[in-house]
């Protein structure tokens, strides 16, 4: 029970972090948050945090962005599918790797997204899109030892 | 298994979103709970503002108000000027047996959040269906056009800003009266005059406004300054670039304007009724007005021939 809410939390702060107003050259590399902390704990607890979880936690954010039902929801899902088959892999790779791992599955995201808004009919014209997966993995070890230090402190199991 | 489930589920829902109404009521629900998010996403703003109002110096509260005053005499001279000059037009109209202009009432709203994906242009306001807004509604700030409304939730609404690349207003050039559409190039810096001819008479510094043409907006608000028109002899239509007078990424507070064009949407507010307002004459107008409105989307695609004619 506590530990669903603590995870819940995280994932309000994640969607608290991608709606921060933030100045206009940087809202271009705005990280994914909640992708990032969806990716922790389906590498930790895949158990716990599954598909499921991240198809709601992607609805969500389609009502928060205001954009199509089910837009994030998808990209969110595939972000952790692709995880649930890497993470017994990955989990021993040092961070540094781990970030270069997660840069393809972030990329891969960003671009379902791109064609996802370009069916509602915007699309940006340029390459810029994919700054946010770069802006992630760079991120990743960060967010990785920050939840890290969350998951011991609160015994998240 | 899973994964092949969930991903049909959400292109279904985005298939439904996309063609049908059903999800709507859902949707507003969802953003009752959603939409504290962005009010918390701004707190520190907000805190930082009062903390700068708060200590904020004697001298300069001074210096504010000193300011705040004279341009207050300025506004009043101008009004005086503005009554008077009303009165002649309501005059001049009904000698020319036309319709006499109708006061518009607005609803003030304050910005609470901005669209964090950087390739739309769209804003979360304060105000929402509990205030009388509707889909479509007119958003003005002090100096200009800003947008219309394209969500309705129940205590917020999202506005579209006219440099949304997906958007397009009906407009006019303030000296002549030359009709073109302005549509949004996804920067905020500027908008581009679409479909005017080469050898149209528009110059550097031309103030455009709204023509009134799409039902939508109010005729006659400023839209923006032509900042560089381009002439290409091998091409038909100019590229005429226009700096939005309104100030797009810094108002704070912006007006919902209802407007007999724009229609009052369902419920008229209860607030901000001015009491001058002549209600009487607004009433049978209001109908059709509201009835169009749904319908007219965009009106660039029908309206771009005859602009191209008129032009020309």
């Amino acid at each position: 029970m506590r530990s669903s809410l603590v995870i819940i939390f995280t994932l309000l702060v994640a969607l608290l972090l991608s709606v921060m107003p933030m100045p206009e050259p940087f809202n271009l590399g705005r990280p994914m948050w909640l992708a990032l902390v969806l990716a922790y704990w389906v590498m930790a607890l895949p158990h716990r945090v599954g598909l499921l979880t991240a198809w709601l936690a992607g609805l969500v954010s389609d009502v928060l962005f205001g954009q199509l039902f089910g837009q994030h929801a998808l990209v969110m899902t595939l972000i952790v599918w692709q995880l649930l088959l890497l993470h017994q892999r990955i989990r021993r790779f040092p961070l540094w790797q781990q970030s270069l791992v997660m840069l393809p599955v972030f990329g891969i995201a960003q671009m379902v997204l791109l064609w996802l808004n370009s069916l509602s009919g915007n699309r940006p014209p340029t390459l810029l899109f994919l700054l946010p997966a770069l802006v992630s993995a760079i991120l990743w070890p960060w967010v990785h030892t920050l939840l890290q230090g969350v998951k011991r402190r609160f015994r998240v199991i | 298994m899973r994964l092949i489930v969930l991903t049909v589920l959400s292109i279904a829902l985005m298939v439904v979103d996309a063609r049908f109404d059903a999800l709507k009521p859902l949707r507003s629900q969802l953003g009752l709970f959603v939409s504290p998010l962005y009010y918390a996403a701004e707190l520190p703003v907000r805190g930082w503002d009062t903390v700068t109002e708060l200590t904020s110096s004697r001298a300069q509260l001074i210096a504010d108000n000193e300011r705040l005053r004279a341009e207050a005499l300025l506004t009043q001279r101008k009004l005086q000027k503005l009554a008077t000059l009303t009165e002649q037009n309501v005059r001049l109209r009904e000698l020319l047996n036309s319709s006499s202009l109708v006061d518009e009432r607005v609803l003030v709203a304050e910005l609470i959040g901005v669209d964090p994906n950087p390739f739309t242009q769209r804003i979360l306001i304060d105000k929402g269906e509990n205030d009388g807004v509707f889909l479509g509604q007119p958003v003005l700030d002090a100096t200009g056009l800003m947008g219309q409304v394209v969500e309705v939730l129940p205590y917020s609404a999202r506005v579209l800003m006219i440099t949304d690349a997906s958007h397009s207003l009906p407009v006019q050039v303030n000296r002549n009266g030359l009709r073109a559409i302005a549509s949004g190039t996804g920067r905020n810096e500027w908008l581009e005059l679409r479909y005017v001819g080469d050898t149209a008479d528009i110059r550097e510094g031309d103030i455009v406004v709204s023509s009134g043409l799409g039902q939508r907006f109010p005729a006659g608000y400023p839209v923006g300054r032509v900042q560089s028109v381009v002439r290409h002899p091998s091409q038909s239509f100019a590229e005429v670039r226009v700096a939005p007078s309104a100030q797009l990424n810094r108002s704070r507070y912006l007006l919902l304007v209802f407007s007999p064009e724009s229609g009052y949407g369902d419920v008229l507010p209860a607030l901000d009724l001015s009491p001058d307002a002549p209600e009487a004459e607004a009433a049978p107008t209001d109908e059709p007005a509201a009835t169009t409105q749904a319908a007219a989307a965009e009106t660039a695609p029908a309206a771009d021939a005859e602009e191209a004619d008129n032009a020309q």
